[in-house]
């Protein structure tokens, strides 16, 4: 261990920090991977505020304030709630949070009575002890870190061992209760593996903040990746970054590790959401403009089309043809000519003609989806995409519809 | 000595407090974001740093108003998070109060170390001394607090009554209410703040710990009661009162902290409900007759 300390070129005390900042984001990345998914992101909390009549049955049994023993408090008093919520969640009408949110409300009422009991019954000054709760990064040592690694190593292996009963668990629970795998056992197992994260957490960063660790590293690789054990990895590698990167800015800054820690896995998840490829709120935004975009685009097309087969075309024409803004029109004609669709003339250029048959296609195909759609007896639940009817039917329905779209006209023209 | 003599004011403004955290706490349940109320008391923090370093003050109105901003901050932020479809509301929660919290605590570390600023005394009130701040009202002699309890009681309960329909909708069916044109998101949205403000108002007078318990335990409870929203309501505000006359009387005979044993109190009726509703399927399935009723859409 201290041969490893050595080799970091940090003074010894942020580097017992860093390290400990290292296992404690690891296991909660990986550990709190599956409350998240679970919906259980907040059974942290709950145990945070359990480890309050944990340390305070702690401190009226052993008389003493020694870290370690309120710790072993804080720890029973987590595994007890995590045991209560699972019950509770069983029950029917009763949903996650509204387990979560009785055991913490319950036992954190029942901390606050056991604290006043504590003063009045002249056990001693009870004051300081609810500090413990809210961590100190400073404090820990050398022993902290190494109990801190060998927690996390516990954790990893597990999840190693469990991974596939924890995913079928997870993701199908009526397949595993099926496949007879025991779904309690995993429940007990995952929620117990939080106490594990928690328990390191709390001397480090504090039990309130110690929820964002749980948390954010999973939302953040969930943005990213969509397998079990991809995210497993992706999550505890962020874990640790977020938790070393906090542990670094505030050595450097002089401020507390833990709320520096919670506000750049806060943000960071915040930023995945935003910003993640293919899923992100910004990524979903510009989509939708584009697809706004090209549905204009197709529509401006097919009337200047039409009314330019008509005779002479302006915008202005073109707007009340469609029934839209001059703007609105002004906008797509300019994109139109940017695609050289369009000559400044307002006529079409070829390849504008080529699209303009192109897009009155997909729509007379999107029609006669609509209207003939039943009568095709898809053999599966395929249905169609207006943008592409073809692509999303296959060739061969297509053009059936098309035929009925065809016969239709036909028997309208007798008429 | 105020009206209601001390006793009866710590119980009637228990009681009024239970009532409004009934009414909001119910829809809160059935939403599944219960925990907003926990989550309001932790990132109340930054705002009364930010108004004792700008405003110098520690006055009760000042303070109410920079926390009620941060409460709202917090619940918009959890409600935009959640409005993307990319996170769980939990999973919102959880990382939107923390990172407030964390913003104050880096406050109350940078500016206030050698400033002495009890956060115990400026926002997380004790309902033990609301008889000793009183009011004049028309010569009656009035404890703040119960007035206080009363007026959010009432603007709660008049929210309720006048979106029952509204908040009938969007808690059992969202898609059904998003067709018929009623915005579930707004609806959600006033909630939220409504809640935000009833928390930091309710804190600053009984404690954030029973304001936490009393949004939480009695309508989870009643919920397991029933599944008709008015009785759910009747439920809850029962369990309410109860709690806070037990709650009161139990602490005075164990000298221990009047909120703290209005929690335990609460918790205990909890129970009870529990062994009520697994005592009645137990009946159910005697008599050899499932429950009939459709699947709870909640669940």
């Amino acid at each position: 261990m201290s041969t490893l300390l050595d080799l970091i070129p940090l003074p010894g005390t942020t580097s017992i920090v860093v390290l400990g900042a290292l296992a404690l984001g690891i296991t909660a990345g990986v550990v709190g991977s599956f409350a998240v998914l679970q919906s259980r992101s907040l059974v942290g909390d709950a145990m945070a505020h359990a480890a309050l009549p944990g340390i305070a049955v702690a401190f009226i049994i052993s008389g003493t304030r020694d870290p370690a023993t309120l710790t072993v408090g804080a720890a029973v008093a987590a595994a007890i709630a995590a045991i209560l919520i699972l019950a509770l969640e069983r029950t029917p009408r009763l949903r996650s949070d509204a387990a979560i949110g009785v055991v913490l409300a319950g036992a954190f009422s029942t901390g606050i009575v056991l604290l006043t009991w504590i003063t009045g019954s002249g056990r001693g000054d009870q004051g300081g002890l609810e500090t413990y709760l809210f961590g100190q990064a400073a404090g820990i040592v050398q022993a902290d870190v190494i109990t801190a690694f060998v927690l996390m190593a516990c954790g990893i292996l597990t999840v190693v061992i469990l991974h596939r009963v924890l995913r079928a668990v997870i993701f199908d629970r009526s397949f595993s209760a099926g496949a007879g795998l025991p779904a309690r056992l995993v429940d007990g197992t995952s929620v117990l593996l939080l106490v594990l994260a928690v328990v390191i957490g709390l001397r480090m960063v504090g039990a309130i903040l110690m929820v964002v660790m749980l948390i954010a590293p999973g939302v953040t690789a969930r943005q990213f990746v969509r397998r079990l054990a991809p995210m497993l990895v992706l999550a505890g590698a962020l874990g640790g970054a977020i938790a070393v990167s906090g542990a670094l800015t505030s050595a450097a800054l002089g401020l507390p590790t833990g709320p520096v820690i919670a506000l750049i896995g806060t943000g960071t998840a915040v930023g995945a959401v935003l910003l993640a490829p293919g899923r992100g709120v910004v990524w979903n935004a510009r989509s939708r403009m584009a697809a706004r975009a090209r549905l204009r685009d197709a529509e401006i097309l097919i009337a200047l089309d039409r009314d330019t087969q008509a005779g002479a075309t302006t915008a202005a024409s073109l707007a009340d043809d469609v029934g839209r803004t001059r703007r609105w029109v002004d906008t797509g004609l300019r994109s139109l000519r940017r695609r050289g669709l369009v000559d400044p003339q307002l006529s079409l250029t070829d390849a504008g003609r080529r699209q303009a048959t192109s897009a009155r296609d997909a729509v007379l195909a999107w029609t006669a989806w609509l209207e003939h759609g039943w009568r095709l007896g898809l053999p599966d639940a395929r249905d169609a995409n207006p943008l592409d009817v073809a692509g999303s039917l296959g060739a061969e329905m297509a053009q059936q519809l098309t035929r009925m779209a065809r016969e239709d006209e036909a028997r309208a023209a007798v008429r | 000595m105020p009206l209601f003599g001390d006793a009866g004011t710590i119980i009637i403004t228990g009681g009024l407090v239970a009532s409004a955290c009934a009414l909001l706490g119910v829809m809160l349940v059935l939403r599944g974001l219960s925990l907003v109320g926990d989550a309001v008391s932790h990132s109340i923090l930054p705002g009364i740093i930010a108004v004792f370093l700008v405003a110098q003050t520690r006055a009760p109105v000042w303070v109410i108003l920079g926390a009620a901003i941060f409460a709202v901050i917090c619940v918009v932020g959890i409600e935009s998070l959640s409005a993307t479809g990319l996170v769980r509301s939990d999973a919102a929660i959880g990382l939107v109060f923390p990172a407030l919290f964390a913003l104050g605590v880096l406050g109350v570390h940078r500016f206030t170390a050698d400033l002495h600023i009890d956060l115990d005394s400026t926002i997380y009130g004790e309902i033990a001394f609301i008889p000793f701040r009183v009011l004049e009202i028309a010569g009656v002699e009035v404890a703040r607090g119960l007035v206080v309890a009363a007026a959010i009681a009432l603007i709660d309960l008049a929210f309720v009554v006048l979106f029952w329909k509204e908040l009938k909708i969007t808690s059992f069916d969202p898609g059904f209410s998003r067709i018929t044109g009623f915005s579930p998101r707004w609806v959600s949205r006033i909630l939220l703040i409504l809640v935000s403000i009833t928390a930091v108002t309710a804190f600053e007078s009984v404690g954030a710990i029973l304001v936490i318990a009393l949004l939480i335990v009695p309508a989870a409870a009643a919920r397991l009661l029933t599944r008709r929203l008015a009785l759910m309501l009747a439920i809850a505000f029962g369990i309410g009162w109860m709690t806070s006359v037990a709650g009161y009387v139990s602490a005075v005979a164990i000298d221990a902290s009047i909120a703290g044993m209005m929690g335990v109190t609460a918790l205990i009726a909890f129970a009870v409900a529990m062994a009520v509703a697994a005592g009645r399927r137990v009946l159910t399935h005697a008599r050899g007759a499932p429950e009939t009723a459709p699947r709870d859409p909640a669940r």
